[in-house]
């Protein structure tokens, strides 16, 4: 009896242990189509697996908040409310990632294949990455051409002919700037600086009143980055040309490319930026524009405005094109780049996804959405006349007339973090010369190729 | 009879699947990710290559590098805890105090710690405002900005944290060495230093690899949290660490196998020292026994 009892009871504890490692029984995700990037990977070809009738549908959203759009949770809330009222099968849970987890989140996601049914992501290599990891759909089928062509920026999602996703509202880089600090240092704030020499002149007139005239935070890196799309353009005519470079096609010594870490020295040398800037991480080089500390900053007009009602009001800024040192066609060019969204690869409800993206581009959702947040929404049916901020309205001009690529979307992530962040902390620390850089931009970009030669073949694939 | 023999596994049986699905299955998954390529989702073994890959990269060189000098807080650590452990011991006047003070940043979350210093030592921030207030503004430095001082002062803000475990240890420890001895060495005239050299470190001895150890493996693969939020590896990678490493490999640059190589690399050496360490105190154990 008592041998019976210990053989039951170690039976019972084996079987609870398999039991509770075994994998629980759930549908498999639909195969899907993947990119033709360098892979072995068959292109999927069934069709996504369509729930039964009358199943409740969750539908999960990772999404980057309110970090450069401030109001846009309300939206979301809302929006979501208003799609789960006309689909009462379906249900949309909105989960937010902060700046440092967005990418890392939806890396593990994908090599799980488990995760967000959509995503949310920065344009261009951002996106396509994830396609080239078989973790996104194309939305040609799930999304009517017709629909897709009134989304601003397409471009930088499209690759082999087909679209990975789409986008959702327009980030774009002015310089933007204090009024009243320019009057105050004899500056015509009517007639900003347009030229680099012009730039540096009156980074000495501010210098001379005691206002710092530009202001950035190098610590936490992104910031070089920025500065990297801002700058590095201007002597080039295509963000191909950055493409071409990273694939090993042109060095990014040759002068075209090494032209901007010099002009960023000379504005060094012109004591235009603050003294603190490599201890200061973006924020709160940021924050010194927006307490009156700077006179001017290269922005991002999804926050102008969150500064407007930081400092008080519009008439406190004011925006202008970024100087120009170089003569490449990408010098007259605005920079812009469409925030967006993707539907993952493994998504049971790819078509309800779609659907709701969809949702969130009818006249309605675009124009609460430039109410909420006074951002750009990523297309084009949005009332021009609901614009009556001047700045915006500025702003509007430039993104329809002369919108440039984002340059860091189109560059391996490695050849800005290694290149672009670490680059501008070692010019403002002293440590490296302009020529120095350029070297390590190059070194950098080879050591990619190096280990990276099946993503040199899809940048190469993407600059067909 | 036979089944006598089996019945013990059967009941460690939960313990030996639960170690080898918590430790067992990852490294054996990081051991054949770090042998493979992925390329559009697929992987394929690939040898020695991410090893080989890593070796050559200067940015990873200079995390190993900065991981060994960070070694410089271990000897350092040890002395400072050691010193205070003893003065506590003594009970000089207000030493619950201290005790509590000393261990206090000890219980405070990295992040916490991170970013106040982080504002203590900007370019403008709290530290050089008073060393200008106080006319010593030439020791106003850049300590986070600057390639030269972003490492020294990382390494100040670590031994600052991590300091209070060793006293606490070593606190611990000196209270349960027995008065007699303390009181012996004195009726033979040693002096103070003689009994600090001759009795205290010499208790305190095993404690003292144990903190070694544990501190070494600090370095080596537990910083992550202090330089990603005070420096971010920069300012040009000066602050760069292997972790950090790890991270941007496998989240920024999308390369999971690099990452799983040099985990297994922090892996293999901090087994070393794990080793090490169970080696040391199987010795002192078996010397205590002797004894």
């Amino acid at each position: 009896m008592k041998m019976t009892l210990r053989i039951a009871s170690a039976l019972i504890l084996l079987s609870l242990i398999i039991a509770g490692c075994a994998t629980p029984a759930t549908q498999a995700p639909a195969a899907t189509q993947a990119p033709a990037a360098v892979t072995e990977q068959p292109a999927a070809t069934q069709p996504p697996a369509q729930p039964t009738t009358g199943e409740q549908k969750k539908l999960v959203v990772w999404w980057w908040g309110e970090q450069e759009a401030p109001g846009a949770q309300k939206w979301m809330d809302e929006t979501i409310a208003q799609y789960q009222q006309a689909h009462p099968d379906i249900k949309i849970e909105a989960v937010l990632q902060s700046t440092d987890t967005l990418v890392p989140a939806f890396q593990s996601a994908a090599a799980a294949k488990q995760g967000p049914d959509i995503q949310y992501f920065w344009g261009g290599v951002w996106t396509l990455e994830n396609a080239w990891n078989n973790a996104l759909i194309p939305l040609d089928d799930l999304i009517p051409a017709d629909e897709r062509a009134h989304y601003i920026n397409n471009f930088e999602r499209a690759y082999d002919g087909k679209q990975w996703g789409i986008g959702w509202y327009l980030s774009g880089n002015p310089m933007v700037f204090n009024p009243a600090l320019f009057t105050k240092a004899g500056l015509d704030p009517k007639n900003p600086p347009k030229t680099w020499e012009e730039l540096k002149a009156a980074c000495t007139k501010l210098n001379a009143v005691g206002v710092t005239p530009i202001s950035g935070g190098l610590k936490d890196g992104w910031f070089g980055g920025w500065l990297f799309s801002i700058l590095a353009r201007q002597t080039h005519d295509s963000e191909k040309e950055f493409m071409q470079a990273s694939v090993g096609n042109t060095p990014f010594t040759d002068p075209k490319f090494a032209a901007w870490w010099g002009a960023l020295k000379e504005l060094q040398d012109a004591g235009c930026w603050n003294k603190d800037i490599n201890s200061l991480d973006y924020q709160q080089g940021q924050d010194m524009f927006v307490q009156g500390k700077s006179a001017m900053i290269f922005g991002n007009d999804t926050f102008l405005k969150g500064w407007a009602d930081t400092m008080g009001g519009w008439d406190k800024m004011d925006v202008m094109m970024v100087p120009k040192y170089g003569q490449g066609k990408m010098a007259d060019q605005y920079i812009t780049t469409a925030q967006g969204w993707g539907i993952t690869s493994w998504s049971k409800y790819p078509k309800e996804a779609a659907d709701f993206l969809m949702f969130m581009h009818t006249t309605d959702r675009l124009k609460a959405w430039f109410d909420y947040t006074g951002v750009l929404p990523a297309d084009n049916r949005l009332d021009a006349n609901a614009i009556a901020n001047p700045i915006l309205k500025q702003i509007f001009t430039w993104d329809t007339t002369v919108a440039g690529a984002n340059l860091e979307n189109f560059i391996p992530s490695m050849l800005d973090e290694q290149s672009n962040f670490a680059g501008s902390q070692l010019l403002f620390s002293g440590d490296k010369t302009p020529a120095e850089l350029a070297q390590m931009a190059e070194d950098v970009a080879a050591k990619w190729r190096t280990q990276s030669p099946d993503q040199v073949q899809n940048f190469q694939n993407w600059l067909k | 009879m036979r089944f006598r023999r089996i019945e013990p596994w059967l009941y460690l049986a939960p313990a030996l699947i639960t170690i080898l699905l918590v430790f067992g299955y990852p490294i054996v998954r990081l051991t054949i990710l770090s042998l493979q390529r992925t390329s559009g989702g697929v992987a394929r073994f690939a040898g020695l290559t991410n090893y080989q890959f890593l070796f050559k990269d200067d940015v990873f060189l200079q995390a190993i590098r900065n991981n060994l000098t960070l070694l410089i807080c271990v000897p350092i650590m040890v002395v400072v805890a050691l010193v205070l452990a003893v003065f506590l011991f003594e009970r000089i006047r207000g030493w619950k105090f201290y005790r509590t003070t000393l261990f206090l940043p000890y219980l405070l979350p990295i992040a916490v710690v991170g970013l106040i210093f982080s504002y203590i030592f900007q370019l403008s921030g709290v530290l050089n405002d008073f060393l200008n207030h106080i006319g010593m503004g030439w020791l106003a430095l850049d300590w986070l900005g600057s390639t030269k001082y972003a490492l020294p002062t990382l390494m100040f803000v670590i031994i600052w944290k991590e300091v209070g475990f060793g006293i606490v240890l070593f606190l611990a420890r000196l209270m349960s060495v027995e008065e007699e001895l303390f009181d012996a060495a004195k009726i033979d005239g040693a002096n103070w230093w003689q009994l600090q050299w001759y009795i205290t470190v010499p208790q305190l001895s095993t404690v003292i690899e144990f903190f070694t150890v544990v501190s070494v493996i600090t370095m080596l693969s537990w910083v992550f949290n202090y330089v990603y939020v005070m420096t971010g590896g920069g300012p040009g990678n000066s602050t760069m660490v292997t972790e950090l490493y790890v991270y941007l490999q496998g989240f920024r640059y999308n390369q999971m196998n690099t990452a799983s190589a040099v985990s297994m690399l922090l892996l293999l050496v901090t087994g070393i020292f794990i080793f090490l360490e169970l080696r040391l105190r199987g010795q002192s154990g078996s010397a205590e026994a002797f004894e």
